[in-house]
């Protein structure tokens, strides 16, 4: 412990102490402070229109998990994330291996192409998706020559909002693992040549295991960032047919920034942070219990 | 011959996905040149039958989307550049020195990637309220200084960085602002084009934030000056179209500029993991 | 790769300074207005506005005024305002309904910096009560001649009141109508003869599918929901106003009407025309029941479209105990945290907006609506009006439910989609509606004006 390194120079202390301090105090005001407002807000009746901030103890909570539309949201939400991420990580890593694979070729071209929905802005892409799903005169109905009023069908609502998230998502995915199969050492792949293994073995039992850490920063990077997907429901169905895409985190804007119940809105950004830590451990458990 | 029909069949189906990845794209830049009464026909026809330019003529007219797309790029820059910076040198020090707290500080960093938006954003909202930032440019800056995300991939591509090469600096005699800013700094080319590519997107595509904000309609951003032009001419598909393509556009020029550093600068960060 | 970086700075810089020079310059221009004396007559009946004055000793003033819609409209009478008083600018912002609730309250929270004058929706009430200056206006004199004003008045104040009625009518295409060779005999009265129209008007192609509507009320169905329950003899709110009966007879039975139409006429689609708003302007659906504000969208939007309008049909030809609801549309507010400049300038504003007959016949006229002055309800202009034409004759037979808060169109609208894409029971779907719209009324302390009407009985 007191080997290693001679003795820090001052220039060393004073870099580490202001960036430190600097990112500390960021910390506290963005973090810190208001996960502690939400925490004590969840606990009132808060309105900030009329400066409303009464205790009411755990009445949010209670409101909340006896209110239908609250599990309505978390079931969406679930199902939401685990399909896209499913299919985010299915699609990314086929489609991955088959550009990496030795025999394509314009390979800068369909990196380029797959990965153009990625970086196009969500808000301006949902409306696009939000017109070919018109049932009169959207594409999406006319190539399939399908009859599907796919944003009204309750059927198919959540699907077709799945769908558009995974069009736009997949890319995302193809590039990480891409990179991961770029970075792969070769000499493993020329053993297994050696002992005569298929393409198929060669992927499942020495490629899909060293991509592991790419698999887990895609699997959790996602689930992140699909519990707390609002756009597409904000843009294409605004919660409907019914209550039936309502998400968690639209919920959580519709009764903070439409009704202005602070408070109650509070209670369910918290439940949605539990479930996304939930989420997170579980999948680190998961690629831990694949290692032994 | 097998590896042939292999060869082709992998390409058959690449082409077939790209294809799919790019069908809405296409749809919505040539509709854009589509009038109205084309657009809404229930016979449909995937090129324009009369192609005009009056969607984006009219645009203009009607809504000022050129500013919107100005103040868009201004503020996205604005945040790239600082989260490049604060995300480098956060990095740096979290990744090349040692000291007390250290872990706590990045548990804490990375635990700002997991909180989602809904819980920070109620109180975000009543602090900017309460400290008359409303409608303010500070507003969307302040909040996006530093980045969870750019942190974790920085920190990742410093420790990449021999330490004999800092090592031999110190023993010229420089000091660590002047090693970070000449040496460090220039060396993490790629990391800092994936995190200008994702950090660019991120604000050039936030929507709540900017729109719970800013008020002045010249003052707001492409994002959402696309759902006021919706919520104003809900009917005007090919305006949509338009508009749509519009905000599309510079995002993807961007892209294509950094592609090459960008798939790098993401494998030394985070696939390390 | 620097320089791409500089100059996309340096262009963003040039963008944002070119932006603050054509802030500075609006904020800069004002005129100084010296003449007191401008000649003019002195407008209004009881409510009255001598325009020969000084607003804000004519020094420059500019105030803000936050639309959702009809920009023109307003336009023209800001551009009325400023004729007078040169230095008064009226900058109009305007903010698409969907979110105008959103935004208005958060801008309001800017104290001065927020509008000055914002226009109300009284479904939004209890959100902005906190924020509204009363008018400095006689109470009684603005009574007189505003008679609705009554139901707004609080603690002897009134903070906002109604400028015009509205209500909801049937638009016909008359294309269409043609088409199918109707004409205006054909014009029905009861639902019996509506679905026979209805029916004459929608198309399909030789698959079946339908390729024009008869009627359409996608996205509208709570608007025409709430009301039709009167028809069967049932109000919206119990006698004591506070509870809704959204899971009543009178409810249930106006919803399987409106099903039916679907699904046993199939004079319409739930899938064909996601919007009949829309669909209308596309010449897609024949017939839809909207408010009079549709009016002014057909204006501007489709100007060439020609249509027609008839009163909502009725279960028999006697006449129902009331045809449907109506709702004020709401005068602007203004912000009680303006600067007292701003103040001043708002309600001399608004004094002017009252007493002027030319504002109000222009408001009505254009803006689909019934005059709430009473000295034009019998006017030369509006006399022809498709609202005033359509269902003058009976609005005594309308009802008032009262400022009915969001919740139960949000809430109704949830329950028809639940009963026609989701498959829900009508029972199931509108009980879960009722429950939670209590909780918001009790909450929001409403109390219902069903009790005003002159024919209510239970």
């Amino acid at each position: 412990m007191f080997k290693r390194r001679p003795l820090q120079s001052k220039s060393e202390i004073w870099m580490r102490n202001i960036v430190m301090s600097i990112l500390v105090i960021y910390m506290v005001i963005f973090l810190i402070v208001p996960v502690v407002m939400v925490l004590m807000g969840s606990l009132h009746q808060w309105n900030p229109l009329n400066g409303t901030y009464k205790w009411i103890g755990i009445e949010n909570y209670t409101r909340m998990f006896s209110y239908p539309t609250f599990w309505q949201s978390m079931f969406n939400t679930v199902i939401f994330c685990i399909f896209v991420v499913f299919f985010r990580v299915i699609l990314g890593l086929g489609i991955a291996y088959a550009v990496n694979s030795k025999m394509t070729r314009f390979k800068t071209f369909f990196r380029t192409v797959f990965y153009m929905p990625t970086v196009t802005p969500l808000v301006a892409v949902a409306y696009v998706w939000k017109i070919m799903y018109n049932p009169q005169f959207g594409l999406i109905d006319k190539i399939f020559g399908l009859d599907i009023n796919w944003l009204y069908d309750s059927a198919f609502a959540l699907p077709a909002l799945m769908l558009m998230t995974v069009w736009k998502d997949f890319g995302y995915a193809v590039i990480l693992f891409l990179s991961g199969l770029l970075s792969l050492p070769s000499d493993c792949y020329e053993s297994a040549s050696i002992d005569g293994a298929n393409a198929w073995q060669t992927f499942r039992h020495i490629t899909l295991p060293l991509l592991k850490p790419t698999m887990l920063f895609v699997v959790v990077t996602s689930i992140i960032s699909y519990l707390q997907a609002y756009v597409p429901v904000l843009v294409m169905t605004k919660g409907g047919p019914g209550t039936s895409t309502y998400l968690s985190s639209y919920l959580v804007f519709d009764q903070a920034f439409k009704q202005y119940n602070f408070g109650y809105a509070s209670a369910i950004s918290l439940f949605i942070l539990v479930l996304t830590a939930i989420f997170t451990v579980i999948s680190f458990k998961a690629a831990g219990s694949k290692e032994n | 011959m097998k590896q042939r029909v292999l060869k082709i069949t992998l390409f058959v189906i690449l082409c077939l996905a790209g294809a799919a990845t790019v069908l809405p794209f296409l749809w919505m830049l040539l509709s854009s040149f589509k009038t109205n009464a084309e657009i809404e026909a229930l016979e449909q026809s995937f090129l324009p039958r009369h192609p005009t330019l009056e969607n984006y003529i009219n645009l203009q007219n009607n809504f000022d989307f050129l500013r919107y797309f100005a103040n868009s790029i201004l503020i996205a820059l604005v945040v790239t550049i600082l989260v490049i910076y604060t995300s480098c040198i956060c990095g740096y020090v979290l990744g090349k020195y040692k000291f007390k707290g250290k872990n706590l500080i990045f548990g804490v960093v990375m635990m700002t990637m997991m909180v989602p938006w809904s819980v920070t954003i109620i109180p975000r909202y009543t602090m900017f309220v309460k400290a008359g930032l409303l409608d303010s440019y500070l507003s969307l800056i302040l909040p996006f200084m530093f980045s969870g995300f750019g942190i974790f991939m920085m920190k990742q591509n410093m420790e990449n960085v021999p330490n004999e090469l800092l090592e031999a600096a110190r023993l010229d005699g420089a000091n660590e602002f002047q090693i970070f800013h000449k040496l460090v700094f220039p060396l993490c080319k790629n990391g800092i084009s994936a995190i200008a590519i994702f950090q660019f997107l991120w604000v050039w595509e936030d929507y709540l934030w900017p729109y719970l904000m800013m008020d002045s309609e010249q003052k707001q951003l492409l994002a959402v000056g696309l759902t006021q032009f919706n919520g104003r001419y809900a009917t005007d598909y090919g305006g949509l179209f338009a508009a749509t393509t519009i905000s599309i556009l510079p995002v993807i020029i961007v892209y294509v500029i950094f592609q090459k550093r960008f798939i790098a600068g993401v494998a030394a960060g985070a696939v390390k993991g | 790769m620097k320089k791409m970086l500089t100059l996309c700075l340096t262009a963003a810089m040039i963008f944002s300074l070119a932006g603050c020079s054509q802030q500075n310059n609006r904020e800069t221009a004002g005129i100084t207005d010296t003449q007191e004396d401008k000649g003019l007559d002195v407008m209004g009946n009881h409510v009255t506005y001598d325009p020969n004055h000084l607003v804000n000793n004519g020094n420059p003033v500019s105030i803000d005024w936050w639309i959702w819609s009809s920009e023109e409209l307003f336009q023209n009478i800001a551009d009325a305002y400023e004729e007078i008083h040169p230095n008064v600018t009226i900058n109009l912002i305007n903010n698409p309904w969907d979110g105008y609730f959103t935004k208005l309250p958060l801008s309001l929270q800017k104290g001065a910096d927020g509008p000055t004058l914002f226009n109300i929706h009284n479904s939004y009430e209890n959100l902005l009560m906190n924020y509204i200056e009363p008018y400095e206006i006689d109470t009684q004199q603005l009574i007189a001649d505003y008679p609705s004003a009554a139901s707004h008045l609080k603690d002897g104040k009134i903070y906002y009141t109604d400028y015009g009625l509205s209500t909801g009518m049937v638009y016909y295409n008359k294309r269409l109508w043609e088409q199918a060779k109707l004409t205006d005999q054909d014009i029905p009265v009861t639902w019996k003869e509506f679905i026979e129209i209805a029916e004459k008007l929608t198309v399909f192609d030789k698959n079946g599918a339908m390729t024009q509507a008869g009627f359409n009320y996608n996205n509208q169905f709570q608007a025409i929901a709430l009301g039709l329950n009167y028809q069967f003899g049932e109000n919206l709110f119990t006698e004591d106003g506070k509870v809704s009966q959204t899971a009543g007879k009178g409810m249930t039975q106006a919803v399987s009407l409106l099903t039916d139409l679907y699904e046993s006429y199939h004079v319409g689609d739930k899938d064909f025309g996601t919007d009949c708003e829309q669909s209308f302007f596309q010449e897609q659906s024949a017939m839809v029941f909207v408010w009079g504000f549709f009016v002014d969208k057909l204006k501007t939007n489709y100007p060439d479209l020609e249509y027609g309008t008839f009163e909502i049909p009725t279960p028999d030809r006697k006449t129902p105990y009331a045809y449907y609801r109506y709702n004020g549309e709401s005068t602007p507010g203004i912000n009680k945290n303006a600067s007292s400049e701003q103040k001043e300038t708002a309600q001399d504003f608004m004094r002017f907006f009252f007493a002027n007959d030319e504002i109000q016949i222009m408001l009505s006229r254009d803006g689909g609506l019934i005059p709430a002055k009473s000295a034009l309800m019998d006017s030369e202009e509006l006399r022809d009006t498709p609202l005033v034409r359509t269902v003058g004759p009976h609005i005594d037979r309308y009802i008032w439910p009262g400022s009915m808060p969001s919740t139960l169109e949000n809430n109704i609208k949830i329950a028809g989609e639940d009963i026609l894409y989701n498959g829900k029971s009508m029972e199931k779907a509108l009980k879960n509606a009722a429950k939670i719209i209590d909780v918001d009324l009790a909450n929001a302390d409403f109390t219902a004006s069903e009790s005003l009407y002159e024919f209510y009985h239970q």
